[in-house]
C-alpha cells in the first residue's frame, strides 16, 4: 500500500500570499500606528527598519528553512532536529490554543460592527433616546456615541472583572460564525487554505488604498499626516522606542507560534524560500507604514472634526450668553473676543468660564490609541462623519475581518499540522473530524469572552498569552538551531534545498545578534513586570462614561501567570521526559545485552 | 375725557411692557439661529418675521384652547437681542392683565412646534424655547433587527459551504475507496504465483510440450 503523500500548495505563489495573509493582521493596523505616535512619529521608522532587519527578517527565514526541511508540524519538526527538543513544538502549540481561542473574538466584533452597519443611520451615530423621550441617555451622553456603542451594545460591559455577567447573546452569535468561517476555510486541508488566501491576503490591500485616496482628501487629514512625518528625533533617544520596535516586529511577523513551520512544511523540497522570507517580511512592513498613513489621515480629520466642534461649542456658548449676533465671533477672532468679553463683562463671563473648553488641535491629535479602541471606537467615530458612512464602514469591517480571518488561518495551521502529523489520531478519525473538534472546543472556551467581563479577560489574554511565552520560544529556537543542532549542519540542509549556503550575514545574525537581543528584550520584560506592581486593567465606569484603572483580583492575576508558565514549562518538562526515557531504554538495553553475553 | 382715554392708551404700551418681564414667572425666553440654520438662504429678522411669531404663537394658542379669542396682541415680546433672541408672554384675551400659566403656553408650544418651526423654516434646535425640552423623534425600530438579517445570511451561506465540502469529501472518500478496492481485486485476479499473466500467454496456461505423455502411451512396435 503506497502511504498519502504530504499535500502541498499548488503553486509558491499560495504559500507566500498564506505567509503574507497570516503575518499582515491587525497589529499592523492598530498597533504600529500607536506605536508611531508614541515614539516620535516618522522617527520610530529608525529604529523599526533595523529591528527588521537584524531580527525580523533572519528568525523568519529560520522558520521557513526548518518547516520546509523537516516537513512537519512544529512538534515533529523540533522532535526530529533534537528529540529533548520537542517541547519547544509543543510550547508553539499550545501558544497558538490561545492565540486561536481569543483571537477569533475580535472576528466575532467585527461582524457585529459589519452586520450593523447595513441601516440608514449607523447606530453608533446617534446616542438613544430615555425612556421619556426628551433626553438621550445618560452615560451615552457622558461619553459618547461610539463609546456607547462599543461598551454598552456590543460587549455590556460589566464595571470590573469579578462581575460574570451572562453570555451577551449577539457577541456568542457571532464568535459562533467566525469559528464556521474559519472551518469553512481550513477544512479539507491545504488545498482549501491556499484558494482562500488568495482573497483574504489581496482584499484588505484594496480597501486600505481605497481609504487612503479617500482619507488624504478629508478636511484635516494632513494634520494628522504632518504630525506622524514630523520625527521627532529625540525620542529615540529613550530605550523603550527600541524594544517597542524590536517587539512589535518579532510578534507582527508571527514568528515563534508554529504557523510558519506548518505552511512551510507542505512546500517542494526545493522551494526558494530565501527569497520568499525577504518578500514577506518586507511586504509586511510596508504594510505597516502603508495602514499608519492610513490611520494618520483618518487622526488628522477625527482631530479636526473634534477641534472645530469645540470652537463651535465654545462660540455659541458666548454668542448665547451675551446675545451677540450669530455670526460676530469667527474661529479666528475666538480668543480676542474672550478676552474683549471676559475684560467688559467679568461677572457675566465668570458664570461661564467654567464652561469653557480650551480647545487644542495638537492635544486632540495626542490622543494615541490603540488596540481594540482604534479600530471599533476611533475608527467608527471617523466614519459616521464622512458621507456615505454605511458604505465606508461596510468596507472598513470587511477589512478588518480579512485580516483577522488570514492571521487564524495561520494559527489553525499551526494546531492542525502537528495533530495531523501524529499517526495515532490520523488512524483514528478523519480530517475533517478533527479540525472540527479543535475548532469546536476553541469555540466553545471562547464564549468565555462574550460575557459581560469577557473584554477584560480578553485584554489579559492579548497582553500575556502570547507576549512573553513567544519571546522565549524564539530564543529557545534560535539556540537550538545554532548550538543544538549545530550551524554547519543547518547550512548544509539548506544548500541541499536551495543550492546555495546562507551569506554569512545571516549566520552572524543566527549565532549572536539575535540571541544577545531577545535575551535582552527578555530581561526588559522581567524587569518591567517585576516592578510594575500589581497588574491592573481599564474598567469601564458606566456612571462616569469612562474608564478607570483597577487593579486585577487574585483569581485573575494567577490567570496570568498559568498562562505564562503553561507554555514555557513545555519545553524544560518535555526535556526531562525524554531524558528519563532514553536512561530507561539504556538501562534496558543493557540488562538486555548484559543477559544475552 | 379725551385726556384721560389719551392717558389711558399711552398706557397700555407701558402696561404691556410691564407685563413682559425677562426672567418673570411665565415668560419664556426664545431663542433663533436663522445663520446656523438657512446660511446664505438667511433672511433678516425684523418688524414683519416678530410680527410672524407673535400670529403663529397665537395661533398655536387657538389650537390648544380651542378658543378662537387669541389675537396677535395677545402675544407680547419684549428685550429683542442681536442674537435674535426675545422674551414673550401670552395675556389672557377676556383679561389684558392677567398672563396664560407657563405650563398651558408650554403645553400649546409642544403640540404645534412643527408647524411654528416650519413658518420659520427652521427646526427644533434652531428654534429655541429655552425650558421647553425639545421632543426628540424616537428611532424607528423594525420588527426584526436588520442585524439579524444579515447575520442569517451570513450563517446560511457558511453552512451550506461547510455541508457541500464535507459531502463532497465523502463522496470522493467513498469513490477512492471504491477505486482502491477494484484496483486490489484486479491486481489479484492477474497475479499467479507472482508473476503476471501477461508474460504468461493468456489465463489458459501453456503446454509444456517436456510433460505431454500423449505419443509415450502406445509403445512402438
Amino acid at each position: 500500500m503506497v502511504e498519502e503523500s504530504r499535500p502541498s500548495w499548488e503553486n509558491p505563489m499560495q504559500f507566500v500570499l498564506a505567509c503574507v495573509s497570516y503575518a499582515v493582521g491587525l497589529g499592523n493596523v492598530w498597533r504600529f500606528p500607536y506605536l508611531c505616535q508614541m515614539h516620535g512619529g516618522g522617527g520610530f521608522l529608525i529604529p523599526y527598519l533595523i529591528m527588521l532587519v537584524v531580527e525580523g527578517l533572519p528568525l523568519f527565514y529560520l522558520e521557513l528553512a526548518i518547516g520546509q526541511r523537516m516537513r512537519q508540524g512544529s512538534i515533529g519538526a523540533w522532535s526530529a532536529i533534537n528529540p529533548y527538543m520537542g517541547g519547544v513544538g509543543i510550547a508553539s502549540v499550545v501558544v497558538s490554543i490561545f492565540l486561536a481561542v481569543y483571537y477569533n473574538v475580535i472576528n466575532a466584533w467585527a461582524f457585529w460592527y459589519l452586520f450593523h452597519s447595513f441601516q440608514g443611520t449607523l447606530p453608533w451615530a446617534e446616542c438613544p433616546l430615555s425612556s421619556n423621550f426628551t433626553t438621550y441617555v445618560p452615560e451615552c451622553e457622558k461619553s459618547s456615541s461610539t463609546d456607547y456603542f462599543w461598551y454598552r451594545e456590543t460587549l455590556n460591559i460589566s464595571s470590573s472583572i469579578e462581575d460574570h455577567g451572562g453570555i451577551q447573546m449577539g457577541q456568542a452569535l457571532c464568535l459562533v460564525l467566525s469559528w464556521m468561517v474559519v472551518y469553512l476555510c481550513v477544512l479539507r486541508g491545504t488545498e482549501s487554505t491556499g484558494k482562500v488566501v488568495y482573497f483574504t491576503a489581496t482584499f484588505p490591500y484594496l480597501v486600505m488604498i481605497i481609504y487612503l485616496i479617500r482619507g488624504v482628501t478629508l478636511h484635516g487629514a494632513l494634520n494628522g499626516l504632518k504630525y506622524m512625518f514630523t520625527p521627532k528625533l529625540s525620542d529615540l533617544a529613550d530605550p523603550k522606542a527600541w524594544i517597542d520596535a524590536a517587539t512589535q516586529i518579532l510578534f507582527s511577523l508571527g514568528l515563534g507560534c508554529g504557523s510558519l513551520i506548518a505552511f512551510a512544511s507542505y512546500n517542494h523540497h526545493n522551494n526558494n524560500f530565501e527569497k520568499q522570507a525577504i518578500v514577506v517580511s518586507l511586504i509586511n512592513s510596508a504594510t505597516s507604514i502603508f495602514a499608519s498613513l492610513v490611520t494618520f489621515s483618518i487622526y488628522g480629520f477625527k482631530a479636526t472634526f473634534n477641534y472645530e466642534s469645540c470652537l463651535d461649542r465654545t462660540q455659541l456658548l458666548l454668542i448665547n450668553t451675551f446675545d451677540l449676533a450669530e455670526d460676530s465671533i469667527k474661529n479666528n477672532n475666538l480668543d480676542d473676543w474672550i478676552s474683549h468679553l471676559n475684560a467688559s463683562f467679568p461677572d457675566k463671563f465668570a458664570t461661564i468660564s467654567s464652561q469653557i473648553e480650551g480647545c487644542d488641535l495638537e492635544s486632540e491629535l495626542d490622543t494615541a490609541v490603540e488596540g481594540t479602541g482604534l479600530a471599533f471606537i476611533v475608527y467608527s467615530e471617523a466614519i459616521k462623519n464622512m458621507g456615505l458612512s454605511q458604505l465606508w464602514s461596510v468596507l472598513y469591517f470587511s477589512m478588518l475581518l480579512m485580516l483577522g480571518i488570514g492571521s487564524m488561518l495561520g494559527n489553525v495551521a499551526a494546531i492542525i499540522t502537528p495533530l495531523r502529523d501524529s499517526a495515532f489520531l490520523t488512524r483514528h478519525f478523519r480530517k475533517e473530524t478533527l479540525i472540527g473538534m479543535m475548532c469546536l472546543f476553541c469555540c466553545l472556551v471562547g464564549l468565555s469572552f462574550t460575557t459581560r467581563s469577557g473584554n477584560y479577560w480578553f485584554t489579559i489574554f492579548n497582553d500575556y498569552a502570547a507576549t512573553f511565552s513567544l519571546l522565549f520560544i524564539v530564543l529557545i529556537e534560535i539556540i537550538t538551531v545554532c548550538y543544538v543542532y549545530g550551524l554547519k549542519k543547518f547550512e548544509k540542509d539548506i544548500e541541499v534545498m536551495i543550492g546555495h549556503r546562507p551569506h554569512w550575514y545571516w549566520k552572524i545574525i543566527w549565532s549572536v545578534i539575535s540571541p544577545v537581543l531577545i535575551i535582552g528584550l527578555f530581561i526588559f520584560y522581567i524587569a518591567d513586570y517585576i516592578m510594575g506592581g500589581t497588574p491592573t486593567y481599564q474598567a469601564w465606569d458606566s456612571n462616569l462614561g469612562k474608564t478607570v484603572t483597577k487593579e486585577h483580583p487574585p483569581f485573575a492575576q494567577a490567570v496570568i501567570g498559568l498562562l505564562l508558565v503553561t507554555s514555557m514549562m513545555c519545553v524544560p518538562l518535555v526535556a526531562l521526559i525524554t531524558f528519563i526515557k532514553k536512561k530507561k531504554e539504556q538501562a534496558r538495553e543493557s540488562k538486555i545485552s548484559t543477559t544475552a553475553s | 375725557m379725551l385726556s384721560r382715554v389719551l392717558l389711558s392708551l399711552s398706557l397700555v404700551p407701558a402696561l404691556a411692557l410691564a407685563v413682559c418681564q425677562p426672567d418673570g414667572q411665565d415668560a419664556y425666553k426664545v431663542r433663533l439661529s436663522i445663520k446656523t440654520a438657512l446660511g446664505a438662504n438667511a433672511y433678516e429678522w425684523n418688524e414683519s418675521e416678530q410680527f410672524l411669531f407673535r400670529a403663529t404663537l397665537a395661533f398655536a394658542m387657538r389650537k390648544y384652547t380651542g378658543q378662537e379669542t387669541f389675537n396677535v396682541s395677545s402675544v407680547i415680546v419684549c428685550n429683542e437681542t442681536q442674537r435674535v433672541s426675545f422674551w414673550f408672554v401670552v395675556t389672557n384675551p377676556n383679561d389684558t392683565a392677567t398672563l396664560i400659566p407657563k405650563n398651558a403656553v408650554e403645553e400649546a408650544i409642544r403640540l404645534s412646534r412643527n408647524r411654528i418651526n416650519s413658518a420659520f423654516l427652521l427646526s427644533d434646535k434652531t428654534l429655541q424655547f429655552l425650558g421647553i425640552p425639545p421632543t426628540l423623534a424616537p428611532p424607528s425600530q423594525p420588527s426584526l433587527p436588520v442585524w439579524l438579517i444579515v447575520f442569517g445570511v451570513v450563517m446560511g451561506i457558511v453552512t451550506t459551504g461547510i455541508l457541500a465540502l464535507i459531502i463532497s469529501g465523502f463522496i470522493q472518500r467513498k469513490k477512492k475507496d471504491i477505486e482502491d478496492e477494484d484496483e486490489e481485486e484486479k491486481q489479484e485476479r492477474i497475479m499467479e504465483n507472482g508473476i503476471l499473466c501477461e508474460t504468461l500467454e493468456g489465463k489458459e496456461g501453456v503446454n509444456n510440450g517436456a510433460y505431454s505423455h500423449d505419443e509415450d502411451r502406445l509403445t512402438q512396435l
